[in-house]
């Protein structure tokens, strides 16, 4: 259901504005409209004009700015640890955690620089440590000459290393020495042995050739080879210890300050919204006007609170809701605990204008119908509910809803089973001797194709009721009489059609189709051109329930089907197991099916005839965005 | 001869809107997902747009269903 709104203007002293902001924020329940209001601003006489913040309190809103970006700067810099709630106050105390914050950022950043130097350096190490491990076979190899350079080089793939070789041999004329070999970390490492003299040319080579050669850090370049690994592996253990002491040091700031400053960050967001919220606000040189809307209910509630909080100094009053305003009235949803699981449906659709309908109820009473018609089969419905049980009994949330919209569609599948004699298709009958009780879908199907039509008129004409009855209240006189001359006429016809089928005098042709004459010049007359087209559609619409046969009859065939295969296995174990598998498969076909085309029935059918959508989201002031749907987020 | 040619006029009544029905849908359907990718909000729009070419098989099912059985 739409819940009604009221339009209310809340006046007070300037002074009490911030205090006013506070209470609305923390109530969730005012949705300030600044459009409401709409008088033109004027600066010569002492008439409401948009609130223009005074230097103190800009100044105060830069200097809540200021300090939530070097807050948030902080909290981002100090690691996530698991941090209680701070019970602060943060107003009384806002001067000291502006110094204070200075000094912690500065730690921090500085903390946070060196950590970064750290892990970089110790990466650095470790790649290296890794890539001199892998090459200490391969200078052993070498021969003991002190002239000897020595390249470690990183390579791509094999193929790289043969084109290296041709290089080395094309530059170097073959005076020096390639060996490869494959890191722990599984890149292939290669070591270069030149003489001295050849050092400058193979730089270039490998340079050229986009090889890269390993840095080694400044500290064991010196080294000799075989007191390198040893150096750089005590290198890293020294900057691994330092790289955790650093981070130990942040962690502990972290865990000390970050309550407070998490906290604080919280104040200030809710600080900054108030300062956000007065662009809402109008004001004269002494007085703040407030206009916005919120449930009716809520109205007397706070104005009790703001009586409370202030002393009378501040007042709300519901104003009258004009008619050109209806479109600007946002919209909120509560349904009863029945209809709220359909409401995963209903979001499918842009939300409701004010002044229409929530779709909600309407499709929490018809679509388990349509729905129970289509799958009709007590078997099916059966197994349905034992799925949809479990999953209902989640609670809220998209499988919850599920499994209650399943359940009570189960339900009445059920129904339309007993209806049709359906235990998974002819089963019953064969087995349990089931009959119908009032008619058997596989061989009557021009009764069940009447049926199918009799639900669409019924089902159509309701929407033309509704939608006769939404015009008229929005005063839109010519819409009104165009669904009233269609529902007019399309209720001839259905009486025209129900004549052939049980002829009566009461139901005679000539006289309706009379009827159905007179009533076209009156369509005309308020549709204009698009009247006939309205006329064709709207019959059009009523013969697309149809499907609800056409649907129900191909699940009952392909039941019927599963069960003369299994039953022609020869083999009762193999022909269970066969049945079984088609029925499941008929069973997922009759849930996805039915669902489907029930929701278009809906949407298109009927919803055409009377729902305008493209309202407005009901967002009240302090809380955070959700959905229009009372009671869920 | 004459149960040939009901039961060929009653496969052409529904097979022929079944076809146009495929192609609009899959037209619409190809544009819908573009459509969905940007703006998931158009979901309901889109089921409804999708399900629209329907109704022109459901209508060549009941001739169809005319054709054999009254």
């Amino acid at each position: 259901m739409i819940i009604r709104m009221a339009k209310v203007e809340l006046v007070g002293p300037k002074d009490d504005l911030m205090g006013v902001l506070d209470l609305l924020r923390e109530r969730g329940t005012f949705q300030p409209d600044p459009l409401l209001f709409g008088r033109e601003a004027s600066v010569e006489a002492d008439l409401p004009r948009t609130l223009v913040l005074g230097p103190e309190e800009m100044h105060e809103r830069v200097f809540f700015v200021e300090l939530r970006a070097r807050v948030a700067e902080l909290l981002a810099l100090l690691p996530d640890v698991p941090e209680p709630q701070a019970a602060l106050q943060p107003l009384p105390v806002v001067d000291v955690l502006h110094e204070l914050v200075d000094r912690h950022l500065a730690l921090a950043r500085s903390q946070a620089e060196e950590l970064r130097g750290l892990r970089e350096e110790v990466a650095a190490l470790a790649g290296a440590l890794n890539f001199w491990t892998a090459l200490a076979p391969l200078w052993e190899e070498l021969p003991p000459e002190s002239n000897l350079e020595l390249f470690g080089v990183t390579i791509r793939d094999p193929q790289q290393r043969t084109v290296l070789e041709e290089v080395l041999r094309e530059h170097l004329g073959g005076r020096c020495q390639l060996s490869s070999t494959l890191a722990e970390d599984g890149t292939l490492v290669g070591l270069i042995a030149c003489e001295r003299a050849m050092a400058a040319p193979l730089r270039a080579a490998l340079t050229s050739e986009r090889v890269p050669e390993l840095p080694l850090p400044a500290a064991v370049a010196g080294l000799p080879l075989a007191q390198r690994i040893s150096a750089l592996r005590a290198l890293l253990a020294e900057r691994r210890a330092a790289l955790a002491a650093g981070e130990e040091t942040l962690a502990a700031l972290g865990r000390e300050w970050r309550p407070v400053y998490r906290r604080a960050l919280e104040w200030l967001d809710e600080r900054l919204t108030l300062y956000g919220a007065t662009s809402a606000v109008y004001a004269t040189t002494r007085c703040f006007v407030l206009q916005g809307w919120l449930a009716a209910g809520e109205a007397a509630p706070l104005r009790e609170r703001l009586h409370q909080a202030f002393a009378g100094r501040v007042l709300l009053e519901e104003l009258a809701i004009l008619d050109e305003e209806l479109e600007r009235v946002p919209v909120q949803l509560r349904n009863p605990a029945y209809f709220q699981p359909f409401e995963i449906f209903s979001r499918l659709l842009p939300l409701p204008r004010y002044t229409s309908f929530d779709p909600t109820p309407f499709i929490g009473v018809f679509f388990p119908v349509l729905f129970g018609m289509m799958l009709g089969d007590v078997g099916y419905g059966a197994v349905l509910f034992a799925i949809a049980a479990p999953l209902a009994r989640r609670g809220r949330g998209l499988a919850g809803d599920l499994g209650k919209v399943l359940g009570v569609a189960a339900v009445y599948a059920m129904f339309f089973g007993v209806l049709f004699g359906e235990l998974f298709g002819d089963l019953g009958r064969r087995w349990l001797d089931l009959h119908p009780w009032w008619v058997e879908r596989t061989e009557a199907i021009v009764p069940t194709m009447l049926f199918a039509t009799s639900v669409g008129v019924a089902h159509v004409l309701f929407g033309l009721l509704l939608g006769v009855w939404s015009d008229w209240r929005q005063h839109r006189g010519r819409e009104a009489l165009l669904r009233l001359g269609l529902l007019l006429v399309v209720l001839l016809l259905a009486l025209v059609g129900l004549g052939r089928i049980f002829p009566t005098p009461w139901l005679a042709t000539g006289p309706l189709l009379v009827g159905v004459a007179v009533l076209l010049p009156v369509l005309s007359a308020a549709g204009g051109l698009l009247a006939p087209l309205e006329l064709l559609k709207t019959l059009g619409n009523i013969i697309s329930y149809v499907r609800i046969m056409a649907i129900g009859l191909s699940s009952a065939l392909l039941a019927v089907v599963a069960n003369q295969l299994g039953g022609e296995v020869g083999n009762l174990l193999l022909g269970i197991l066969v049945a079984g598998i088609l029925h499941a498969f008929n069973l997922l076909l009759g849930v996805f099916a039915p669902t489907v085309h029930a929701l278009r029935l809906h949407y298109v059918e009927f919803f055409s005839k009377f729902l305008d959508l493209g309202g407005r989201r009901f967002e009240p002031f302090g809380r955070a965005p959700r959905s229009p749907h009372e009671g869920r987020q | 001869m004459d149960k040939v040619w009901i039961a060929f006029a009653a496969a052409l009544a529904v097979g022929l809107p079944a076809i146009a029905t495929a192609w609009a849908q899959s037209r619409i359907g190809a544009a819908g997902a573009g459509t969905l990718a940007e703006k998931p909000e158009l979901t309901g729009t889109i089921i409804i747009l999708v399900a629209i070419p329907e109704t022109m098989v459901i209508l060549g099912f009941v001739v169809a269903a005319m054709i054999l059985l009254l």
